[in-house]
């Protein structure tokens, strides 16, 4: 047991240093006003107050949320068949799918989001083709559509990986005992194929959720500079209104939010897991 | 039964394959597109893959992406997974810890993890470049790393491993011949996604990055300025690349396969082609570090003579240019270096504030290329010196209008690079030219236009445009009239629905997709070159003059080079190439007339030339509180 603790011991103190001194800096700034200088801090929650007692604050909070939630969603319903698929194809076949479905991360997110505007542009390909069904000038870009279309493309390869991950590790002869058993094909997938796939499910959910949660380039080019999530406004605190101790607060105060609904999440999975065992 | 079951999955398989494909084959088809456009295929061309072949910096971001992306990726890997192995037989508690934390940089916007390293670096006076970008990498990887490996492993059967050490094996024994092929899978997927996030990059890698080390993602973003196909023909090439890759690595196995199939039938012996697999292995990792020592001598050993006398004189043979994105002609860079034997690293921001974060956290530069309200704070904020203008005689070259500027009123800090106006571009067959002249800014509030004007996204700009409308100063404080200028905003918000873009503005103009746009003067000279339905106008209310300035900041390690580079620019030659790759107006007075006069390259292109003498022209000043002020209330505009 000592010998496997030493084995995370070199990561725990990277971590203290890349992630923890950078994450105190933060909270320091969170709790400051004007604190860019050691010898004038002021301690203050003027910051959170600031945010919370905002009407539009908490409506872009409320918005950001809501995309993220519905990427999500859509990601883990039309991921998980293709995943399955993929999961069931033979040796090498899934490796080649899986490096399929991961190629197009590796062209730069920009670039990708650049020719979904030249797609989804007025006059540009779906248009087009929508104009041959008698679709005619239907506006695509600057849209609810675009901005989750744009999401869900940059970030569904995630999801399927992770699913896949979790299904290609499973024991086909349990599927077949519980057919063996009496269970027809649904009975299989809900009550054995599902919950043991959870896990991958769970993590695909969290990269999935906390990039959607705080992505400000997607947004901004698909849905127009109107569409402000809350990436949008910590990237303005930082870099255009150089307010740092707001952006700070900003952001930890989306921490907070995401830690807990994690803990959630983790705590659902580990009651799911519970049952089984 | 197995058909009708196949069928299902191969729809499947395909309808995903179009979606995750279709983007990346209009990459490619307009890679080889005539025009900058990214919306019109106007003819076939190979000139963005001459360009990028041709660009130094962009084969240098190819390299850097590649190896950092492939060392994050190993080091992660091995790290992570032997972590959460680790972790996995740990205490409970310990283990909870450190998956809090990890999380930390996954869902901390990346700008956090970003500012939060480069605090970090700076304090550690570590200096910025290769290493400090790929550690800034190692440490986001890991945590996705663990976060594929760590289900599996809680999904596997601790005994496992007890019964591997029952049976003698040591613990590195156990992990490596039973736990590690048990999660297979979750490392490969780990290694994946690790791989993807290095590669795709940006926020971070901006900031913790210097000296001239830039990724694939930097350079896109700060290109982005000006459409740049350029970047699509190298998505190609990553395409390709990878293609290539992969298929190789799909190869190998087959290959192998045959060999160990004729091993087996002959009298094959397994303990040989494991060495000779091992000295391959081993060959290629020289291969490697030798390549790469070669590069970094090949590098140091061509300090010519020229660049000796340039050290003689200048002190040191290299220039730290930190300027905007897509902001310099053709030749301007190569023709200095050649002709001054020195190396000139270029480094790109896409805004003002950005530069001001890097130099607020100590990375040195030698010269800077702002705008003026930032020069302004700058010099408030003494972190730039004064130019010894007897270096500098090519000044004389400024037309006149540019001799003395409001940031710089004494003419001690800046000599101007380019300048220009804001202005409304407009459709000329849709809009009537009388009306645009007659209404100004409020054709922003009419709403026969509604639904078909972009806004420019900016707080400056658009309080600049709602200011002026309503007659007033554009460096006002006055609550009255800001909040006036607000409820102007909203109103155009509410009315107008106008779209809100920055630089997608000039391709969605040329290919003409709304009718009316506020748009700086140099972007708009691109938009008229390209659609001749397109006009310019500027507002008889006045607007924004604003102009862009070389400045050398304090901390410059190399100020007598950047005189040299000043005075260079301010040639007739460096500045003509400069405006007429870019569109901006020049500052060099010969230029400007002949770009503008009688069969110049811009006589009937109304934008190129900005208005001067007009009263109720303005420049921008720098106000802190009014900064923040109009940055939190345009937020409300938008969100409302």
């Amino acid at each position: 047991m000592k010998r496997f603790t030493a084995m995370s011991c070199p990561y725990i103190a990277w971590i203290a240093v890349m992630i923890g001194v950078p994450m105190i800096l933060i909270v320091f700034y969170a709790f400051t006003v004007e604190g860019n200088d050691v010898a004038t801090v002021r301690f203050s929650l003027s910051n959170f107050v600031r945010f919370v007692t905002d009407a539009t604050f908490l409506q872009v909070l409320g918005l950001s949320i809501y995309i993220a939630l519905l990427t999500t969603v859509i990601c883990v319903v039309l991921g998980y068949p293709v995943a399955y698929v993929i999961s069931r194809a033979p040796g090498r076949h899934n490796m080649i799918l899986i490096l399929l479905i991961t190629m197009p991360t590796w062209i730069n997110m920009l670039v990708r989001t650049y020719a979904w505007m030249g797609i989804l542009q007025s006059g540009g390909v779906l248009s087009t083709i929508l104009g041959w069904f008698g679709l005619e000038d239907v506006t695509l870009l600057y849209t609810d559509f675009a901005v989750v279309l744009g999401m869900v493309y940059n970030f569904i390869p995630f999801m399927i990986l992770q699913i896949h991950t979790s299904l290609a590790k499973m024991d086909g002869s349990l599927a077949e005992a519980a057919g063996d058993l009496g269970a027809n094909a649904v009975q299989t997938f809900l009550r054995v194929t599902l919950p043991l796939s959870l896990p991958g499910i769970i993590s695909g959910i969290t990269l999935v959720f906390l990039p959607a949660v705080s992505s400000f380039f997607i947004p901004k080019l698909l849905g127009g500079g109107q569409y402000v999530l809350v990436g949008n406004i910590i990237e303005n605190q930082f870099l255009t209104a150089g307010d740092w101790n707001f952006g700070s607060a900003i952001s930890l105060i989306m921490a907070v939010i995401i830690m807990i609904s994690m803990y959630l999440t983790r705590r659902a999975e580990r009651r799911v897991s519970a049952d089984r065992g | 039964m197995k058909k009708s079951r196949k069928l299902p999955s191969r729809v499947i398989i395909i309808l995903t394959m179009l979606f995750f494909y279709l983007p990346i084959l209009y990459i490619i088809i307009f890679s080889f597109n005539d025009s900058r456009s990214l919306t019109h295929f106007s003819g076939f061309s190979l000139q963005w893959y001459e360009k990028m072949f041709a660009d130094d910096t962009m084969m240098a971001a190819v390299f850097y992406t590649i190896l950092v992306a492939v060392l994050a990726t190993a080091i992660s890997t091995i790290v992570g997974t032997i972590t959460a192995i680790g972790l996995s037989r740990s205490h409970r508690i310990l283990q909870a810890a450190v998956q809090r934390i990890n999380d930390l940089p996954v869902m901390n916007p990346d700008i956090i993890t970003g500012i939060g390293l480069l605090m970090l670096f700076s304090a550690l006076a570590v200096g910025k470049g290769f290493m400090t970008m790929l550690l800034a990498h190692i440490m986001f990887c890991i945590p996705y790393v663990m976060l594929s490996v760590s289900p599996k492993l809680r999904s596997l059967d601790p005994n496992l491993t007890d019964a591997a050490m029952d049976l003698g094996a040591t613990p590195w024994q156990a992990i490596w011949r039973v736990i590690v092929p048990q999660i297979k899978p979750g490392i490969i997927s780990g290694a994946l996604i690790a791989f993807t996030m290095s590669f795709d990059d940006f926020v971070i890698s901006y900031f913790v990055t210097g000296n001239g080390v830039q990724n694939i993602s930097i350079l896109v973003y700060t290109m982005s300025k000006r459409v740049n196909p350029s970047i699509n023909a190298l998505s190609t090439l990553v395409i390709v690349i990878i293609t290539l890759c992969l298929g190789i690595a799909n190869l190998v196995p087959i290959v192998r396969e045959r060999r160990a199939k004729a091993l087996a039938e002959g009298e094959g012996k397994p303990a040989m082609s494991r060495g000779k697999r091992r000295a391959l292995c081993a060959a290629v990792a020289c291969v490697v570090v030798i390549a790469v020592a070669a590069v970094g001598i090949g590098g140091s050993a061509a300090k010519t003579a020229r660049t000796q006398e340039a050290i003689a004189k200048y002190g040191s043979a290299t220039l730290k240019l930190y300027i905007w994105g897509e902001y310099l002609g053709e030749n301007v860079i190569s023709d200095f270096e050649s002709q001054y034997g020195v190396d000139v690293i270029v480094e790109y921001f896409d805004s003002n504030e950005m530069m001001y974060t890097k130099l607020q956290a100590g990375d040195s530069y030698d010269l800077l290329v702002p705008s003026d309200y930032m020069i302004e704070r700058l010099i408030e904020n003494d972190m730039l010196q004064k130019l010894d203008l007897s270096l500098i005689p090519n000044r004389e070259n400024l037309t006149d209008s540019l001799l003395e500027l409001d940031c710089d009123p004494e003419g001690e800090y800046a000599v101007p690079y380019f300048w220009g106006s804001v202005g409304l571009v407009y459709n000329h067959e849709n809009v009537d030219p009388a009306v645009v002249e007659a209404e100004g800014w409020d054709i922003l509030l009419d709403t026969d236009y509604a639904g078909r004007i972009y806004m420019y996204d900016s707080e400056r700009d658009s309080f600049m445009t709602a200011l002026k409308a309503l007659g007033y100063s554009m460096n006002t404080d006055n609550e009255q009239e800001l909040q006036e200028a607000y409820e102007w905003l909203m109103q155009c918000n509410a009315a107008m629905s106008p779209v809100y873009v920055t630089d997608e503005v000039i391709d969605n103009m040329i290919s003409g997709a709304k009718d009316i746009a506020v748009v700086y003067s140099g972007d708009a000279t691109v938009i008229l070159d390209e659609n001749e339905d397109m006009s310019y106008c500027e507002p008889y209310q006045g607007t924004n003059i604003w102009v862009d300035a070389m400045v050398i900041p304090a901390n410059a390690e190399n100020p007598l080079l950047a005189h040299e580079f000043i005075n260079f620019v301010l040639t007739y030659e460096a500045s003509y190439d400069n405006s007429e790759t870019v569109g901006y107006a020049s500052p060099n007075a010969q230029v400007l007339e002949e770009m503008s006069g009688e069969m110049g390259l811009y006589e009937e292109n109304e934008a190129y030339l900005p208005r001067t003498d007009y009263e109720l022209d303005e420049m921008f000043h720098n106000n802190d509180t009014l900064r923040r002020t109009l940055s939190e209330l345009w937020i409300k505009v938008k969100a409302s």
